[in-house]
């Protein structure tokens, strides 16, 4: 019994939005019952670039003198285009749809091109019509398209664009079917070859697809032979995914020099708002904060905060950059602020579903960066023994975030008691006797020797020139005054702990 | 009245009101009771503290150094249990006493060290760490400290500690080798003969040796507390 390899469908959606200068100018300018039109005024006379279908009501069209459309509708609202407004228009629309699937392409102004890849066939229509609900109750109207191709999914969305709808799918099995219902201009071929093929007498683009492409390419050339191979959905260009670690990121160039924390903080809180909001649109959490600091000495500090798991807690964050910032010493006032997250991996964790470990890792790393300023980092961690027969050697790894169950059999029983090593060498002046270890003298215990186990020699690093050592240890019990563990080595006698 | 007459009127008192006024010792009897214990992993020391543990509390194991040990045997049995029971550990060694191959390998996964130097810093770290709820038991190893090393530490720290500690119920153990704070609120001196004859023994073995004698001065000023509020009450 095993898995089944079954071949996952490909799909892809292109979302468009129609008139997308002037819906990121004016939000929802489809559903309004004001005429808006966006204008173009740079050349000599001012012209409609595009209006509203309630504009259109009032025969605003596209290419039409301002004054022109200002006589036809007195009330209608000019806008002009703003680059900042596209700008913030396009994040939010990538941001909306990077919530349906990870690989989304800005194929253009106000369009995207979604590889479906990674969701269920069953479960594209509705995603589909979700995302153009939020898109909506984001304030931008938006046609989705769905096909087997980047390119038939294109033809999809101008489609349902051309028939008043919101969404058409592209149904690989009746494709030539639904293709016939679609006019030649749907697929935006160019004048010439529409006119030719409209004398011809192929009105639809579901009968252009059904010639051979010998014949296509024998009367129309290249051109006739690509429209053809999109068609058939023989086209499947690479889609060049967006970059999510350049989306979220907020900047700021300060017109006066930031001296204090308290102004930067004010600024890092408002940054962390705008970009909690979005990560959180596209279904992800931070696992890490990018700060980049640019002083007014021309120097910078940047760092990558690691989050222990994916987050979008505001006061988590806010702790975070605040801590980093106490912490900085500034040698310049603070000219410009860049904030960015790093988002995480949409895909679910199931950890400690079942299994125990940290309760709280925001907490733990806030324990561990506090303990580690108090004592220092190289003094907090979970000790391990490492591979060698040095004494008192052991490593500090970080302490898992998962405890495993502990294993029935630990290998041979422990015996003996732990050993409380003393700080630093504890110089001991031995008498001998036969041999052995008579009496012992020391700062910390002193007296005549009753028992002795040993001698174990120990040595090691004998390989590496200049650092090879050995020793002799003995456990020596002492009147009244337990056991203790002494030790000879080539310059001296010490005891290194007691037996407790 | 005379004072006869005044214990009569009280105990006539006492008797009319019948069990709706208890004592301070009863008291503090129902509040042990009612007190969350965590297992250390060693039932002779579990019996000795009424059943584990008492969660939010310090406790202290007193291993006097002379021919008798067995503090690190004790931590040792606490690390093992909570390693099973999958709890994280701190231990705030302070002078470097730990020993890494006196533990068993998987006893160490869910141990967190923190090396002090002075008893001061052990404090400060454990009130930083008590704050966490990831920890289920904190240990702190004075065994190599004198007296003179914590002589300076304030007992508003040991107070704050202890009020973090209850807050999150976590236990605390502290072992040294005399008596520190009257904040503990168990103190148990362990022994165990430490000779070379048994060096080989198996762990096991040495654990089912360990003896505990109660030290009662932190119980004993406790009761006093009580007693003292009854009286002023009555």
């Amino acid at each position: 019994m095993g898995f089944t390899n079954q071949t996952q469908p490909t799909g892809y959606a292109v979302i468009s939005c129609p008139d997308f200068k002037l819906q990121a100018v004016v939000r929802r300018v489809h559903t309004t019952s004001e005429p808006v039109a966006l204008v173009d005024d740079t050349q000599r006379q001012s012209i409609i670039l595009c209006r509203n279908e309630a504009a259109m009501r009032f025969g605003v069209e596209t290419g039409m003198k301002t004054v022109q459309a200002l006589a036809r509708s007195p009330a209608l609202q000019i806008e002009r285009p703003s680059v900042p407004a596209e700008t913030a228009a396009s994040r939010l629309l990538l941001e909306t749809a990077l919530s349906w699937v990870p690989g989304i392409e800005e194929t253009e102004d106000g369009m995207l091109t979604l590889d479906l890849s990674t969701q269920r066939e069953g479960e594209w229509v509705d995603s589909a019509r979700r995302l153009r609900g939020r898109l909506y109750d984001a304030g931008l109207e938006a046609v989705i398209g769905l096909g087997e191709t980047p390119s038939l999914a294109r033809i999809a969305a101008f489609a349902a664009r051309q028939r008043g709808e919101s969404f058409w799918q592209l149904v690989p099995e009746r494709r030539l079917e639904m293709l016939d219902g679609l006019p030649l201009g749907v697929a935006e071929i160019g004048k010439e070859l529409q006119d030719r093929l409209s004398l011809w007498g192929v009105p639809t683009l579901g009968a252009f697809a059904r010639f051979s492409r010998e014949a296509v390419a024998a009367r129309l050339g290249d051109e006739g032979v690509e429209l053809w191979l999109r068609l058939t959905g023989q086209i499947r260009r690479p889609l060049r995914f967006a970059k999510l670690e350049e989306l979220f990121e907020a900047h700021e160039d300060f017109e006066h020099e930031v001296c204090d924390r308290e102004p930067l903080l004010f600024v890092v809180n408002r940054f962390l708002d705008q970009l909690i909001v979005r990560v959180a649109r596209t279904g992800r959490a931070a696992t890490a904060v990018h700060v980049l600091l640019t002083f007014t000495n021309g120097t910078c500090h940047a760092h990558r905060l690691a989050l222990p798991e994916p987050l979008l807690d505001h006061e988590i964050l806010f702790h975070l950059v605040s801590g980093h910032f106490d912490a900085l010493e500034w040698k310049a006032p603070v000219e410009s602020l860049r904030l960015r997250f790093e988002p995480s991996d949409p895909v679910a964790s199931q950890r400690l579903l079942f299994g125990a470990g940290l309760r709280n890792r925001f907490q733990f790393e806030d324990t561990m960066k506090r303990l580690r300023r108090l004592v220092g980092s190289e003094r907090v961690g979970s000790p391990r023994r490492v591979n060698t027969h040095r004494p008192g050697a052991f490593e500090l790894v970080p302490l898992p975030s998962e405890i495993e169950d502990a294993p029935k059999s630990g290998g041979p029983p422990v015996t003996g008691f732990t050993l409380c090593r003393f700080q630093g060498r504890v110089r001991t002046v031995v008498q001998w006797q036969s041999g052995r270890p008579h009496r012992i003298e020391s700062r910390l215990v002193s007296g005549i020797v009753i028992g002795v186990a040993g001698p174990w020699h120990v040595g090691g690093d004998w390989w590496h020139l200049g650092k090879q050592w050995q020793r002799r240890e003995w456990d020596v019990e002492l009147v009244g005054k337990g056991v203790y563990r002494l030790v000879e080595s080539d310059e001296e006698c010490f005891i290194e702990g007691r037996y407790d | 009245m005379t004072g006869i007459d005044k214990a009569a009127a009280l105990a006539a008192l006492r008797d009319q009101l019948g069990t709706k006024i208890r004592s301070g010792s009863d008291l503090l009897r129902v509040q042990r009771a009612q007190e969350i214990k965590a297992s250390t992993g060693l039932d002779s020391l579990n019996e000795h503290l009424g059943g584990g543990l008492p969660k939010g509390q310090l406790t202290e194991i007193i291993s006097e150094r002379g021919s008798c040990g067995g503090g690190g045997l004790v931590m040792a049995a606490m690390l093992s249990r909570a390693r099973r029971e999958q709890q994280y550990v701190m231990l705030f060694d302070v002078g470097g006493s730990f020993g890494a191959e006196s533990f068993p390998p998987v006893d160490l996964e869910a141990l967190l060290w923190v090396g002090c130097t002075s008893p001061g810093e052990s404090l400060e770290a454990l009130d930083i760490a008590s704050r966490d709820e990831n920890f289920g038991l904190f240990l702190l190893d004075w065994r190599n400290c004198q007296a003179r090393d914590w002589r300076g530490i304030k007992s508003s720290l040991w107070y704050r500690i202890l009020g973090q500690l209850r807050e999150r119920e976590i236990p605390a153990v502290l072992f040294a080798a005399q008596s520190v704070t009257s904040v503990a609120k168990r103190k148990l001196q362990v022994s165990v003969p430490v000779r070379c004859g048994n060096m080989d023994e198996e762990r096991k073995v040495l654990w089912e040796e360990l003896a505990f004698e109660a030290f009662h001065v932190a119980v004993k000023e406790e009761e006093q507390v009580f007693e003292r509020g009854e009286a002023i009450a009555s």
